[in-house]
């Protein structure tokens, strides 16, 4: 789905003047589509606002200034292919005058806590590759670029799928498929896969120092 | 509620006329109750209403949602009716012949847009005249080239649909109720031969010196003006001859096994010329344009600037695709020709490849075609070129592929052991390895980084059937045994080429934009490791056959130039070394700039390092994870070592 990120004129205001609340109900719908609607070119049912309010309204956050509806983030969470919570951010929208302040990394922010605490395991949403600012926003919030989708959009514009996996306790990491098959064909020392991973990982920086010094 | 309101046509909206099974009745007064039954945030829905249905939903009568709404003509035949498409276009022959050009004109830039991801509905049949080809026929030109484009697209979709490998393919062939085979269509060539002839013969009339202008043959000029005619004449045979040659490289490429490809190098250097003749045409439609110049911009889709009678791409908004049809915007005519000189630039590529049976010079090429970015017909042709009835160019089978990649000797390209389940599988794989890599990058590197764990499961299934038929610890010199040393030398070879593939899901990565740069220090990190165990499999695999090849020759005493050819290193394995140290040195670098400078770190608030390990690696760490960490550890080290102490480099054994 669609983020919307670029500076054009601002709007002169302190941080702590703006209030972040969480979807309450009817009342706050049109403001969201008025919003969405407003700031972007693709059409969305108002089955679609409502398929994501109604089901997770814990999850959708508005950002008023004076009594005024400035931005919002739309969000849903649930089991996804092998079986893993995942969170999506759906809709980010951040009216021009009010860019470049943080709200909408402040936005964002405040979904992907109430999905980690949900229990989600990892989140993500769409982007397009051109979207400079959204890229921006949720790289210095921890998500990678996981794919690259061709020609996602319908302006044949390509988009990134962004995740962000959150860390998960040993036990429950769900692991690489092809650990199981390997037993009878290797002779090393019996790790766990998260250990083996993690040992990777150690290795990886080990090697790095080591190659520090050999510079 | 009131059942009777159903029945009842409301007399003054029931402008849509019956036909044979729809009957129309107006449903606002059922719509108006249901309404007030319904409370503020109420929605009735089926159970299975989930996420994609309520964003295909429409809200009837919005205009960005309704296409119907903004539709000038509930169908094809009304706008016939309306006059869209005139045939003839023009009573005035000079008015006609220039619509003319700008249909042809207009129908390219449809047709490349078409190529470039949108519906055929959309672009090219929102030409009202193609869309009922009977109406055509009394208009010579205009029918044969409605012919040729018919065919012309008939021929495409097939190349794109016989290569399907995913979704890309599918709205690029979606073809419902559109007239694709339109009757004698195939003859289309020898109709639009007959037109060029005619207005050759006009061309050579209107050039005839004046004082030998006596009709040699009854010739009707093409248009009225006379000074316009030599202008006029040339526009129209370039474009016929473009489309004519067009067709035939389509043709001539889809020969099996690659017969028609010197052909159609041929048929590629006239359409590319006749491109160049098409764009120089522009000047002098432009200024002799009937009426004024509407758009003399660079988005005009036509030379002239006209506009072209008989589009309309709502047409067929019925027959589209279920979601509705939002407004493509149509290339303009420059970029139209940009596309088809870049199309035609890369079918020449495919047609100038020799059909080398080495899978080495294969992948090679093929990694070198898609730098260029080719589009998806180019890639569909390249891909039915190398796959062909299961056989590469559909004449190797591909146990013979295997057998040379593993360079093992021809003699046993015929040997029993082809029949073997896993060995056939490991073809299946190779063919399925080939289709991938013919398809675009994104889709690309995730199918690259999925199939890697089947080649890791082959490689297991073979190794175990090897085991279990020849024992543990065979050498290769098992000297009479063919199917060990051959099972042997498919081992290595499988093993470098899952490293191949790893190595090229790591590349992907920097083509498709997605590493940041602190992501770097750890890409280049495994392209190092993936690259040292590339080189290993290669040199082994290459040492192996050398061996195999001496035991079989005449014992004698190796001559000192035999030892140095020996000592050379294969180019082969100089270019990965050289690779080898520019991910080595770039993998320091940015670490030191990590640990040193403190830049090109990535602190979230969420995750660490790990995850983003996790997320972005975890196929190609799958596959070096096999190794046990202390020998991946200490060959990395041995490697070092070794390089500094020798002058020259060398694998460590």
């Amino acid at each position: 789905m669609e983020q919307v990120q670029e500076k054009q004129r601002t709007e002169e205001f302190d941080a702590s003047e703006i209030e972040y609340v969480i979807y309450g109900g009817e009342h706050h719908l049109p403001l969201i589509m008025n919003l969405v609607d407003q700031e972007l070119s693709e059409p969305y049912s108002i089955f679609t606002y409502r398929y994501f309010v109604y089901l997770w309204p814990q999850l959708s956050f508005m950002a008023f200034h004076k009594g005024k509806c400035v931005g919002t983030v739309v969000c849903k969470m649930g089991d996804h292919r092998d079986s893993k919570f995942r969170g999506y951010i759906a809709m980010l929208v951040v009216i021009k005058p009010y860019r470049g302040r943080g709200i909408a990394t402040e936005l964002v922010t405040r979904s992907i806590q109430v999905m980690m605490e949900s229990g989600c395991e990892e989140v993500t949403l769409e982007a397009e590759v051109t979207n400079k600012g959204a890229l921006a926003l949720y790289g210095r919030l921890g998500f990678i670029r996981a794919k690259r989708l061709f020609r996602y959009y319908l302006n044949g514009v390509d988009a990134f799928r962004l995740k962000l996996l959150f860390p998960q306790p040993e036990e429950l990491h769900p692991f690489l498929p092809m650990m199981a098959d390997r037993d009878d064909t290797q002779n090393h020392d019996d790790h766990s896969p998260r250990e083996e991973f993690l040992l990777k990982s150690i290795l990886f920086s080990e090697v790095v120092c080591k190659f520090s010094s050999l510079v | 509620m009131d059942r009777h309101a159903l029945h009842q046509p409301s007399s003054s909206s029931s402008s849509i006329p019956a036909t044979a099974n729809t009957v129309w009745t107006d449903a606002s007064p059922l719509l108006e109750v249901a309404c007030k039954d319904l409370r503020d945030g109420e929605l009735i829905h089926v159970d299975n209403f989930n996420l994609y249905a309520a964003m295909s939903a429409l809200e009837i009568m919005d205009p960005k949602m309704d296409s119907g709404i903004v539709n000038r003509y509930c169908s094809v035949d009304e706008a016939i009716e309306d006059g869209v498409a005139p045939v003839p276009i023009s009573t005035d022959k000079t008015t006609d012949v220039q619509c003319m050009i700008d249909i042809m004109d207009h129908l390219l830039t449809c047709e490349a847009t078409w190529h470039k991801g949108h519906s055929l509905a959309q672009t090219v049949f929102s030409c009202a005249y193609l869309l009922r080809p009977e109406r055509t026929s009394s208009h010579a030109l205009l029918h044969s080239y409605c012919k040729v484009i018919r065919a012309t697209c008939k021929a495409v979709i097939t190349v794109v649909s016989d290569a399907r490998t995913h979704e890309e393919e599918d709205l690029f062939t979606m073809a419902y109720g559109l007239p694709l085979s339109g009757d004698g269509d195939e003859k289309c060539l020898s109709l639009l031969n007959a037109v060029e002839e005619n207005i050759s013969r006009q061309l050579r009339a209107c050039k005839a010196p004046s004082s030998k202008r006596k009709p040699l043959e009854d010739i009707e000029p093409l248009q009225t003006n006379f000074d316009l005619e030599e202008g006029y004449c040339k526009a129209l045979l370039c474009r016929l001859r473009f489309r004519k040659h067009f067709f035939h490289v389509l043709t001539c490429m889809r020969r099996p096994q690659g017969r028609g490809l010197e052909l159609a190098r041929k048929h590629i250097a006239s359409c590319i010329s006749e491109l160049g003749v098409i764009l120089k045409s522009a000047e002098f439609l432009m200024s002799n344009a009937h009426g004024t110049c509407e758009d003399a911009t660079e988005d005009r889709t036509t030379a002239s600037g006209h506009q072209a009678i008989g589009f309309d791409a709502s047409l067929n908004s019925r027959i589209s695709a279920p979601t509705p049809p939002r407004s493509i915007k149509i290339l303009s005519w420059k970029k139209a020709i940009e596309y088809f000189e870049k199309l035609l630039h890369d079918l020449d590529i495919i047609c100038s490849y020799p059909l080398d049976p080495s899978l080495e010079v294969l992948l090679r090429f093929v990694a070198q075609f898609q730098k260029a970015q080719p589009d998806l017909v180019a890639r569909a042709h390249l891909q039915l070129l190398l796959v062909q009835d299961g056989k590469l160019y559909g004449k190797c089978p591909m146990f013979s592929l295997i057998i040379r990649a593993a360079r093992l000797p021809e003699v046993f390209l015929h040997h029993d052991i082809q029949k073997n389940e896993y060995v056939v599988q490991l073809g299946q794989l190779v063919i399925n390895m080939l289709k991938i890599l013919c398809t675009n990058a994104a889709w690309q590197r995730r199918k690259l980084g999925k199939i890697l764990q089947d080649w890791r499961v082959i490689y297991v299934q073979i190794e175990l059937a090897f085991r279990k038929d020849f024992g543990e610890g065979s050498s290769i010199s098992n000297g009479d045994n063919a199917s060990a040393r051959i099972l042997k030398h498919i081992l290595i070879w499988v093993d470098e080429q899952t490293y191949w593939i790893s190595h090229r899901f790591l590349i992907l990565g920097f083509e498709l934009e997605l590493y940041s740069p602190s992501e770097y220090c750890m890409v280049y990190w495994y392209l190092y490791v993936v690259l040292i165990r590339l080189a290993e499999k290669t040199h082994l695999k290459m040492t192996v056959s050398d061996g195999s090849a001496k035991q079989k020759g005449k014992k004698r005493k190796d001559s000192p130039k035999e030892l140095a050819r020996d000592a050379k290193i294969p180019p082969a394995i100089s270019f990965l070394q050289c690779q080898i140290c520019l991910a080595e040195g770039l993998t320091v670098l940015l670490a030191a700039l990590r640990n040193e400078l403190m830049v090109l770190q990535s602190p979230s608030p969420f995750n660490s390092e790990h995850e983003v390990k996790y997320v972005l690696m975890y196929m190609v760490v799958n596959i070096i994870i096999h190794l046990n960490n202390k020998e991946m550890f200490q060959n990395i080290i041995e490697f070092q070592m070794i390089k500094r102490g020798n002058n020259g480099y060398s694998l460590h054994k």
